[in-house]
């Protein structure tokens, strides 16, 4: 079968080959390079991957497949980068607390959530408000860009509903209505086809993207569920509930798979790896676990907190997963073996929010401090301190390329934070 | 806190008790709370959102909610409505001037649908300032003596001392229980 060309994905590492099939139709596969760093033989890998899909690639493409893998291992190198971050911008936001906040793909927008029932979309590199997203009836809790088209903006709120919004114009294309109670967590599926919400009413659904009807509730939980997440691939779905227990759907037929039930108080995050053969889950309880998927058994429980753990996040590969706790501290623990790697200490406070960037070789922590740390995994340190908020942080995020964060605070005001080195927004200044 | 914790705290649980504190800016919403949690009272900034905490009185643990009382975020205080089991409205006992202002914002909640019967608790705030009115004057201009549909309660305090808040708290919590 004919190569049409290559396309590299930075994060998690991999190629994407785009070919001609039998009838002529284009077709992709994916090949993944998890694994990919520094000390990788380049040339061997190159020689696996023409062995593995040798239907596709010869020998002759071998040279421009080691230049593609060297441009992938940069990439992943530029995460252990000595860059420190600055104050970029200050952004009066909301005229009250904010919630959450997400970048889209590119990383030269996100939005913010907000008690003052609006979301907003933001143009990083010049701060500027472009839409406010006004329509909910009480607080916008959650949202999301559907990454990484970015063309859709979700918005959960605690008034029921769920509304999906042009993200450039800010037309309004749905409301979703269904919910009995607060929408409390929501994601698109990877191909931006379905929406999934989790609400205070014990259920989550899912929802079509493009006619706004519902497609089915996933109803068995038993407490309110308050996260959710799709697997890669977006055939399997996760939902954390106040129930104790984290419940593996069906995306398509909506049946419930398996039901994980050894948390002993309300779970606060769940979540599926990059593979998709495992899932995470925190909890209130001081235990964070591992399952695997296929079979509903926990494979590791993940203790050191000595207090409730408010929210996990896997790095982008799946080797790794943070846990951040209310006893102030951040645990790093390798997935593979379920041993603590680094214990992350500074923070005065819960820490609320967590999230690995691109690269996993750095984390960013939200916390009631009022302070957002950048921690190095590999030595285990606390990097820098991005102080400014004045009163505690609710989220904080990355961009795709991992060189600007923005924080989100119930100070009614978001910082957008620079590396000194950032290359995704050209300097203004 | 964190989100996490805020909503925790919209469950309605066994010895817990969701409160809100409503009242114009500067009636002493926040000083009350802090004081209440035995925190510091002095440096304390009009609240352009909200303040929680969780506060242990008897076997209970209260889950107050202190609103900031700007005219321009008053329109938002419906945002709390939904998860709430009895209402605090403070008063500047003090402040002859907005009295009425006061008394207003308080008929339309009264008014609203979601609060329908909710015990209310009136904090007479600032009793330790010359020229605070008494709780019956206040009563008597706010016409709280015309309330039928629900259990409500006029208590003298100082959220600055603490005086009459331990007080005002008991009375609530044996309504809601």
């Amino acid at each position: 079968m004919p190569l049409k060309r290559f396309l590299l994905r930075y994060f998690p590492p991999g190629i994407i080959l785009e070919y001609y099939d039998e009838q002529g139709l284009l077709g992709t596969k994916t090949v993944d390079l998890l694994d990919l760093s520094e000390s990788t033989d380049v040339e061997a890998v190159a020689d696996q991957i023409i062995h593995e899909v040798s239907d596709l690639i010869t020998q002759s493409k071998k040279s421009q497949l080691v230049r593609l893998l060297r441009k992938l291992i940069e990439k992943q190198e530029m995460g252990n980068a000595d860059a420190s971050f600055y104050l970029f911008k200050r952004l009066k936001a909301h005229i009250l607390p904010l919630t959450n906040c997400a970048f889209n793909k590119a990383g030269d927008r996100f939005i913010t959530g907000s008690y003052d029932r609006t979301c907003k979309v933001w143009e990083t590199q010049s701060g500027r408000e472009l839409l406010t997203l006004e329509g909910h009836k009480n607080v916008v809790y959650c949202l999301a860009f559907n990454n990484p088209y970015g063309d859709k903006i979700i918005t959960g709120s605690f008034d029921k509903t769920c509304k999906v919004w042009n993200s450039y114009t800010g037309e309004l294309y749905h409301t979703l209505r269904g919910h009995t109670a607060e929408i409390v967590c929501l994601s698109f599926n990877p191909q931006s086809t379905i929406i999934a919400t989790g609400a205070m009413d014990n259920t989550a659904r899912l929802w079509d993207v493009e006619t706004g009807m519902e497609l089915c509730a996933l109803i068995g939980h038993t407490g309110e569920v308050v996260s959710l997440s799709f697997n890669t691939t977006g055939d399997r779905i996760v939902t954390g509930s106040f129930d104790f227990t984290c419940k593996i759907w069906n995306v398509e037929t909506g049946q419930c798979l398996q039901s994980l039930e050894e948390h002993h108080a309300e779970i606060s995050c769940a979540l599926f790896n990059f593979t998709g053969n495992l899932v995470a889950s925190s909890s209130i309880d001081r235990s964070c676990k591992l399952w695997d998927v296929d079979t509903g058994r926990c494979v590791h429980t993940l203790k050191g907190h000595n207090d409730e753990i408010l929210h996990c996040s896997f790095n982008m590969t799946g080797s790794l997963l943070a846990t951040a706790s209310s006893d102030s501290t951040i645990r790093v623990y390798n997935v593979y073996n379920g041993e603590c790697v680094a214990v992350l200490v500074g923070h005065e406070g819960d820490v609320s929010k967590l999230q690995f960037n691109p690269q996993g070789t750095r984390l960013i922590s939200a916390s009631t401090d009022r302070t957002c740390r950048v921690w190095s995994i590999e030595p285990a340190a606390c990097l820098q301190i991005l102080e400014g908020h004045t009163d505690e942080i609710f989220s904080c995020a990355f961009n795709y390329e991992g060189d600007v964060i923005i924080t989100a605070s119930k100070d009614n005001t978001c910082r957008i934070w620079k590396s000194a080195h950032c290359t995704s927004l050209p300097n203004t200044e | 806190m964190g989100l996490l914790n805020i909503l925790r705290m919209f469950r309605k649980a066994d010895r817990q008790v969701r409160i809100l504190f409503l009242g114009l800016d500067n009636a002493g919403k926040t000083t009350a709370l802090q004081s209440l949690a035995d925190e510091q009272i002095d440096n304390i900034t009009p609240t352009q959102g909200f303040n929680v905490k969780t506060v242990r009185h008897a076997n209970y643990q209260l889950h107050v909610w202190d609103i900031g009382g700007q005219r321009t975020i008053r329109p938002y205080w419906r945002n709390y409505f939904g998860n709430t089991d009895a209402l605090v409205y403070v008063i500047d006992a003090a402040d002859e001037r907005r009295l009425e202002e006061s008394g207003l914002e308080l008929n339309s909640l009264l008014e609203e649908e979601k609060l329908a019967g909710l015990p209310m608790l009136v904090f007479a705030n600032k009793q330790d300032l010359a020229g605070a009115q008494t709780p019956d004057a206040i009563a008597t201009s706010l016409h709280l003596n015309a309330i039928r549909d629900r259990p409500w309660h006029i208590q003298p305090c100082s959220a600055k001392t603490g005086e009459g808040l331990q007080e005002g708290m008991e009375w609530l919590v044996r309504q809601v229980h």
